[in-house]
């Protein structure tokens, strides 16, 4: 067992001797079975107390703490809460169902109460008076005789165990003074300051770095591919990461280690696996026909009465079917944990919810016992039931089993949300109905909740455990409904989980209720009553009729008993829905928490789909409050969530895994669509408290769904309510007959014609040349300084640099591959090396290589070396060249051969394509136009060779001389047109080529990316006058530039016109773009550091084909031009091919209204990425 | 990725590190220099829980490349002030108890003062917008709307004139 305890989050106790604990033995009579600890009040008068569960931001540690602090007398601040770690605390169990205040207090409650007791009892014979002669002020017993004694004082000296009692008296609860008051959350000043050490913080000496790869079937935990998937690991795909420690495999559990957490990060991205394929899962786009295919068993809940006569026998039979969609917990941090294996131990640092079991779940894994493992336990980011924090432990616990010291393990934000143990997707079907009176006559109700407790992942990875998926019976939470109908079936349908699912706030009470909750408005609806009259009328629990009645008055309800088509504001609706539920959890028949009940407020925008929730008014009545404002916080926080749930989170999925890996593939809820809360807790201090974590998220779903009929008259039975689904609704709903969707035909066909081969043209002239003597390396200092410089400035204008290095090369030492449609050349080495690279080369070969592709040897080279631009140069620029690159330093590096294909791999045919497309000639300027812009010409045709990617080439490679500029491509990137074909929204200008050139942005057309943004920053080197220069000659290809004022004008108008989501673009590259796109392009979005390129404006956006965009989405602007700028991620790793080629209709659709939409994107994107991955 | 030295300014003061300079700044600033309150959510820029400030403005330290970063004042929720002495905005937090797990509040605290230092008083739509690209998953918007008002010199009458809706 490590030794360092210094991390503990908290640890009770002080040096002084004596002490007084409240105990409960493992086992009765068998004291060395070992015991838990509940109190221990130390000998100078502070308090620790324990509790096996844990704070996951509630607020439970001060409300614990003011139930101890309340009970004892003694102030908050004397006080010290140990939650979770089980190395103190007692095992009670997971912090699940809202548990805590309203079951593992109650030992708390007792033991602190025991205290107390004794501690009076003690004062009673030291100040010799009777106990009720004895008062106690914060921790000071006083006597009506003047004399005190502290706490302190009593227990210092001796040492006192006592068994825990539940049978001792506890205060009446009208002399609290602590509980019930409004106490400000303990740890929250910390928080503000970034004091606050959350087990993401911990740091311990030595530690590394790890991070997992997870196997291709994401979110799936179940089948004999688990862990039986990985093939191979390609280990020299991360020989170049530093400070890489350990790869570590076991079956289909993969991490890397590394001294540096971003070096980690990389090895993990970058790190070649092979996988087996995997099988595909349901088709869980249709959940109700998934889950009937589930093999189930059925459990009867209740049976009352005759069901099936009943219903046989009803005036208005209803059969209804209600569904809920998988969902995540979507903690904001991923999990984390840090591991330390040895000397035989282990030591976690954990978030967990259980750490009692996890420890058994680390036993198992590393075949440890129990008590070699102590779990400690931090704060970590919300969780709201189980999400990879276990997981991630144990991560971290076989990393640094392997590597033998202390391993840190984040999950990245997909792996968070791939791999999250799902809230289920549950199916509730309902049969019942009406008699002629409006009476509901049956109920009979089942449900289906695929989800167990969802194994440790790394024990099935590793095959620790088998890959089964087990049953768990914990579909039945609030499956029984709060009314009291004549006859009732409630039957749950046990089975096991789909994809991996584990509990999720309101745990199969909130589904149920949003079927219970829904369908009794329906019946009111269809009886003609005002719904919560209804409700009355079959609920027999009286609090809860109290909590109904209270809530409705606080709303303002008015009696509804008719569906009345609401005052339309333009395309907007409004209304109101009612619904109250009481969360019952734990195993069944279970416990209830607190009672709740909702009246929400929402508008409908008929025409758009878009759903607000308004306002909501939430009653509860929670028992005795410990305190009311955690109560209060509570509420807002369900409210909230359980809001964002109904309204939009939904996880898609891939044929077999999930897809949905970050906030835009699931977006949840921001500010602006907060609903406004009215929070009204029913005073009930006189009764027991109950659990308040989890009540008031119950109603919600169908609080809104009953408020969307009363505003539209249509009934939705399927969350979430997103707004492709609310407008297919409406629209179902106004016509039976749906217009058929108009399709549109292709563009791209044609678009891969010039790859097409190419043979019989070539023409042989003078294909041999004669070989230019080698020289030894000139002497650079015969050069001036000011001709190095021109020549360096020259050097960076041609890009040479750009071309001649490496992805992490030497500069200029070659290597790098150029992707041709001929094949691939590596660039050489250009560095002034005599073997390897230009040493040799006398200037006249330097000049005949660049005016006419000749190699000093006399081979021919490929125009992807643009000697048709380089011979424009002047001769005294090309000296200037040549002084510069003999001025650097050589670097041996052989040159790679180039892998071309026949015919193309025949170096002399070259002879016949120059004497086809090259002019050997330097440039002449033109007479007629001014120097400025023949001086731009120079510098764009020659060195600059824009052409050479912004000129298309015909089939044999050469740029077409009839369409100078008007758009070619370069690494798989598009390089749009130059000229008046410029698809930009705005045409280019003199000052928007200056400024993009300059400074790697125009604000009317985008971001330098791809490959010119290493083309702009070279040109950095130029100076202004230069730069105009280009900019002058290329704004001539533009002669109808609009003015400055104009320009703008365009902009505003554009951005005005694109500012609303098109109704018909794709929902899901809509809510991708919300989610992960808004943030930094959203015109009039928040001000963040670096450029807001405005995608109305951008010329990606409005090109053509969809190729650069892909590009950017998929693989970011990580290096952009100047660290002004910013940078944009990749979403490579985040976003599927599907994914990206809605988001990039969407794009298109939104921001280019007036160009044709995009075709075949998804193959187009899938392109990209295979041709990145190469 | 070659370690360069790169020299930043954190909360006034200068380091000197070796890293490589296209490192998201996020990892420099917790694992060189130490400091908790930038979190990482992300890593994509969605979530905002890595926000520090540069020269005064919201940036999100995740998909920031520490060498752009040279030549700037970094801010982190640490450089705003200490539970002895804290922001008016971190004294706001705590008196509307303004967190619940507190993972996001990094990102809500640097991102609201960087609002605040470019104007002082917001509308409540103004925060709203502000903070719209700021995530939280506990539900804590009331009360993190309610701080970011006050701090902005929103008085409570209107505070509680918003509350009841």
């Amino acid at each position: 067992m490590p030794p360092a305890d210094a991390t503990r989050p908290e640890n009770g106790g002080s040096r002084a001797t004596g002490s007084l604990s409240i105990i409960r033995s493992l086992k009765a009579d068998q004291p060395a079975a070992g015991f838990e600890t509940f109190i221990v009040i130390a000998a100078d008068g502070f308090v620790t107390a324990f509790n096996g569960h844990v704070d996951l931001g509630t607020g439970i540690r001060t409300a614990l703490t003011q139930i101890v602090a309340e009970e004892l007398d003694v102030p908050l601040s004397h006080v010290t809460m140990v939650l979770g770690d089980t190395e103190h605390v007692p095992d009670q169990g997971p912090t699940i169902a809202s548990e805590t205040i309203q079951i593992t207090a109650v030992p708390l409650r007792h033991a602190a109460a025991q205290a107390r007791q004794y501690l009076l009892e003690r004062a009673a014979a030291e100040l010799d008076q009777s106990l009720d002669e004895l008062t106690i002020d914060d921790g000071l017993i006083r006597a009506k005789n003047n004399r005190s004694v502290s706490y302190a004082e009593l227990v210092a000296g001796k040492t006192v165990c006592l068994e825990l009692r539940d049978d001792v008296p506890v205060k009446d609860v009208s002399t609290y003074k602590i509980v019930g008051q409004a106490v400000p959350r303990l740890e929250i000043p910390a928080m503000t300051t970034g004091e606050m050490t959350y087990v993401h913080d911990v740091r311990v000496p030595g530690m590394l770095h790890g991070r997992v790869v997870r196997p291709p079937y994401a979110g799936v935990d179940a089948g004999d591919f688990v862990g039986t998937s990985l093939l191979a690991i390609d280990e020299s795909s991360v020989a170049d990461i530093p400070g890489l420690v350990a790869i570590v495999r076991i079956a289909d559990f993969v991490g890397v280690v590394a001294e540096r957490e971003e070096n980690a990060i990389r090895a993990a991205q970058q790190l070649r696996i092979t996988w087996k394929r995997t099988p595909t899962l349901p088709d869980l786009t249709d959940i109700a026909t998934a889950l009937r295919a589930n093999p189930s068993t059925p459990r009867v809940l209740l049976d009352k009465n005759d069901v099936d006569a009943a219903i046989a026998a009803a005036a208005k039979p209803m059969q209804r079917t209600y569904v809920w969609p998988y969902q995540i917990h979507g903690s904001i941090g991923p999990s984390c944990s840090v591991a330390d294996y040895s000397d035989g131990g282990l030591r976690v640092w954990t978030g967990s919810q259980n750490p009692h079991v996890l420890r058994g779940d680390l036993a198992r894994l590393l075949a440890l016992p129990e008590h070699a493992i102590d779990v400690i336990r931090f704060e970590a980011a919300g969780c709201y039931g189980r999400n990879g924090a276990d997981d991630v432990s144990a991560d971290a616990a076989l990393l640094s089993r392997a590597v033998g010291r202390p391993v840190r393990v984040q999950l990245t934000r997909e792996q968070e949300h791939a791999w999250d143990p799902k809230g289920t997707a549950q199916l509730m079907e309902v049969n019942g109905g009406l008699d002629e009176n409006g009476h509901a006559v049956a109920y009979d109700f089942a449900t289906r909740y695929p989800s167990n407790a969802a194994p440790t992942l790394a024990l099935l990875l590793t095959g620790t455990i088998p890959p089964v998926a087990t049953v768990m019976q914990m579909g039945d939470r609030t499956a029984i409904p709060p009314y009291d109908y004549d006859a009732m079936r409630v039957v749950t349908h046990d089975m096991p989980p789909i994809v991996r699912a584990s509990w999720f706030r309101g745990v199969s009470a909130l589904p149920n209720s949003f079927a219970h909750e829904s369908y009794i408005d329906e019946l009111a609806t269809e009886a003609g009553v005002d719904p919560v009259e209804y409700r009355l009328r079959y609920l027999k629990d009286q609090r809860a009729a109290d909590l109904v009645r209270s809530v409705a008055d606080r709303a303002r309800w008015t009696p509804r008993p008719v569906w009345q088509p609401p005052q339309a504001d333009g395309d907007v609706v409004r209304g109101r829905g009612f619904a109250y539920a009481v969360y019952v959890h734990g195993p069944f028949p279970g416990k209830a928490a607190a009672w709740s009940a909702w009246v929400a407020d929402v508008a409908v925008n008929k025409a758009t789909g878009d759903v607000a929730v308004t306002h909501v008014t939430v009653g509860q009545d929670s028992g005795l409050v410990i305190n009311p404002d955690g109560v209060r916080h509570q509420i807002h926080g369900n409210v909230i969530q359980s809001t964002s749930r109904a309204l939009m989170e939904e996880v898609t999925f891939e044929p077999s895994a999930v897809a949905s890996r970050e906030w835009g593939g699931y977006p949840i809820i921001t500010f602006p669509d907060v609903p406004k809360i009215d929070v009204l807790i029913v005073p009930r201090q006189d009764q027991p408290p109950l659990g308040v974590g989890e009540s008031a998220s119950v109603p919600s779903a169908a609080a809104i769904a009953n408020a969307i009929f009363d505003a539209t008259g249509v009934r939705f039975r399927e969350l979430p309510f997103t707004p492709d689904r609310i407008r297919e609704g409406l629209r179902a709903a106004e016509t039976k007959t749906a217009p058929a969707p108009a399709r549109r035909r292709g563009l791209f066909a044609g678009l891969a014609a010039l790859c097409t081969a190419v043979a019989g043209l070539i023409v042989a002239a003078s294909p041999w040349r004669p070989a230019i003597a080698p020289i030894a390396r000139p002497d650079a200092s015969i050069y001036t300084a000011a001709t190095i410089a021109r020549g360096q400035q020259l050097a960076a204008l041609g890009d040479c640099a750009v071309c001649h290095t490496a992805d992490g090369g030497i500069v200029n030492a070659g290597g790098r591959p150029l992707e041709t449609p001929f094949g691939t050349i590596f660039a050489t080495n250009i560095t002034p090396d005599v073997e390897t690279g230009i040493g040799a080369w006398s200037y006249p070969a330097f000049e005949r290589a660049m005016r006419q592709g000749i190699h000093r040897d006399g081979r021919h080279l490929y125009p992807a070396f643009p000697y048709n631009h380089f011979a424009k140069t002047t001769d005294a620029d090309l000296q200037a060249l040549y002084a510069y690159l003999m001025a650097q330093a050589p670097v041996r590096q052989n040159n790679r051969d180039n892998a071309l294909a026949f015919p193309f791999n025949i170096r002399p045919l070259m002879a016949g394509w120059n004497t086809l497309f090259h002019t050997p000639a330097t440039y002449t300027p033109d007479p007629a136009k001014s120097d400025i812009w023949n001086r731009g010409a120079y510098l764009v045709e020659g060195l600059g060779h824009c052409g050479a990617c912004h000129t298309p080439r015909n089939a044999l490679g050469a740029e077409k001389a009839s369409a100078q500029l008007a758009g070619g491509n370069a690494e798989g990137w598009d390089a749009p047109p130059l000229t008046s074909l410029s698809q930009s929204p705005i045409p280019w200008s003199e000052n928007e080529f200056f400024s993009y050139l300059r400074t790697g942005i125009s604000t009317y057309h985008g971001v330098a990316a791809g490959p010119m943004g290493p083309v702009v920053k070279e040109l950095g080197a130029l100076p202004d006058s230069d730069i105009r220069a280009m900019a002058v000659y290329l704004a001539s290809f533009n002669p109808d530039a609009p003015s400055a004022a104009a320009q703008q004008a365009m902009a505003v108008k554009l951005e005005t016109i694109t500012s609303v989501r098109p109704i018909a673009a794709s929902a899901q590259g809509a809510r991708i773009y919300d989610g992960a796109c808004a943030v930094c392009h959203e015109v009039g979005g928040p001000e963040l550091f670096g450029s807001r390129p405005s995608l109305a404006l951008n010329s990606n956006v409005h090109a053509a084909t969809p190729g650069n965009l892909i590009q950017v989405i998929l693989n970011g602007i990580t290096a952009p031009v100047s660290g002004d700028l910013g940078t944009m991620p990749g979403f490579a790793g985040s976003l599927n091919d599907r994914q990206v080629s809605e988001l990039a209709s969407y794009l298109r659709q939104r921001f280019a209204p007036d160009k044709p939409a995009w075709i075949g994107i998804e193959d187009a994107v899938r392109a990209t990425r295979q041709a990145t991955a190469r | 990725m070659t370690p360069d030295t790169i020299r930043l300014t954190v909360n006034g003061k200068v380091h000197d590190i070796a890293v490589a300079p296209a490192t998201p700044l996020l990892y420099v600033l917790r694992n060189d220099l130490e400091l908790n309150g930038p979190k990482f959510g992300c890593g994509l820029g969605e979530c905002g829980a890595c926000t520090v400030m540069l020269d005064g403005i919201a940036a999100r330290s995740c998909v920031l490349p520490v060498g752009a970063c040279t030549q700037r004042h970094i801010v982190t929720l640490e450089g705003l002030g200490t539970r002895e002495h804290p922001d008016p905005l971190q004294a706001a937090f705590v008196e509307h108890q303004a967190a619940q797990c507190g993972y996001c509040l990094n990102g809500m605290i640097m991102t609201a003062k960087a609002l605040l230092l470019r104007n002082a008083h917001p509308t409540e739509t103004e925060i709203l917008e502000a903070l719209r690209y700021n995530l939280c998953r506990c539900g804590t918007h009331v009360e993190i709307l309610a701080a970011v008002k006050s701090a902005a010199g929103h008085s409570r009458a209107s505070e509680a004139a918003d509350a009841a809706g």
